[in-house]
């Protein structure tokens, strides 16, 4: 930086008239006086606006957080989802039907309906083809 | 009172850009009726301070520029003017030191006389500058810079 020197700094070379401040400060003050300060009129969009930027922001944040959720969250394994399936399906299944139903239908079925009509002859000899002796045939008999 | 609070050092700063009592005058007049209207502008970002400072720096070089575009008075009048041989130069009264230094900031271009008197007399910092001004740190620095050596040269040659 420059140095001041004594020479420079000295006093201050310019003069003003006596009294030159009080003069010019009442010159402003009465020059003033006449006039209005301008204030801006803000309009409803003006003053909305912050409120909107933070109803935006909570916005933003509520949607960013469901998609991170949606995205980040653990996927069900193929065994968990079979197990909520076949749960929720024999759950609605049993909702449907009356037990009583069912206890019906269960004692109107002739389990020998479904055994097939072979003599014991043809059993023995298919087991006889398939090498297995006669006297355990004969035991099991 | 803002006005009694601030005019006088709002005028010794216009009234060293602008030279001439009368012009320093009607510049910090200009400032305070100014800064009267716009007062809904005014916003805490800066002091109430920088910002009448910033009007007034801009008075003064407005009134500077009209000053250069009239041809009312040129460089050669202030030298007059320095020199105790023009109108009105009751309102100087330097030494021969000062009449020099006076002469030599007159030389430099409006943008750096502006950036010299706002250091080197106010004191003023880079960063306070900078906010008046609206020009960067680095560019204030080299304006100084240049300020000075000009200044040092002008002196030297005599």
């Amino acid at each position: 930086m420059m140095k001041k020197t004594e020479e420079t700094e000295g006093k201050n070379p310019f003069k003003i008239p006596d009294n030159y401040f009080e003069e010019v400060n009442r010159k402003i003050i009465s020059a003033t006086a006449g006039y209005e300060p301008e204030v801006k009129k803000t309009g409803v969009y003006r003053r909305l606006r912050p409120y909107m930027a933070v109803a935006a922001s909570v916005a933003v944040l509520v949607m960013l957080s469901f998609v991170a959720l949606r995205l980040f969250q653990p996927e069900k394994t193929t065994q968990q989802v079979s197990e909520i399936i076949y749960s929720e399906s024999t759950e609605s299944y049993f909702d449907d039907i009356d037990i009583s139903t069912i206890e019906q239908n269960a004692a109107s079925i002739d389990i020998y309906d479904e055994v097939p009509d072979v003599s014991n002859q043809e059993i023995i000899d298919y087991l006889l083809l398939d090498n297995v002796e006669i006297s355990d045939i004969y035991n099991q008999l | 009172m803002l006005v009694e609070k601030y005019s006088s050092r709002l005028y010794w700063h216009i009234r060293r850009l602008v030279i001439l009592h009368e012009d320093a005058d009607d510049a910090l007049q200009n400032t305070f009726i100014n800064a009267w209207k716009a007062m809904g502008d005014f916003r805490n970002e800066s002091s109430l301070y920088t910002w009448l400072y910033t009007i007034a720096t801009n008075e003064a070089l407005t009134l500077i520029n009209k000053r250069k575009k009239n041809e009312t008075v040129s460089i050669d009048d202030l030298a007059g003017y320095f020199a105790g041989s023009h109108e009105g130069s009751t309102w100087f009264d330097g030494d021969e030191a000062q009449v020099k230094l006076q002469n030599a900031i007159l030389k430099l271009p409006d943008k750096q006389r502006v950036v010299f008197n706002m250091k080197y007399f106010e004191e003023m910092t880079y960063e306070k500058m900078s906010q008046v001004l609206k020009t960067s740190e680095g560019a204030l620095k080299a304006s100084y810079h240049h300020a000075v050596k000009k200044i040092e040269k002008f002196l030297g040659e005599d």
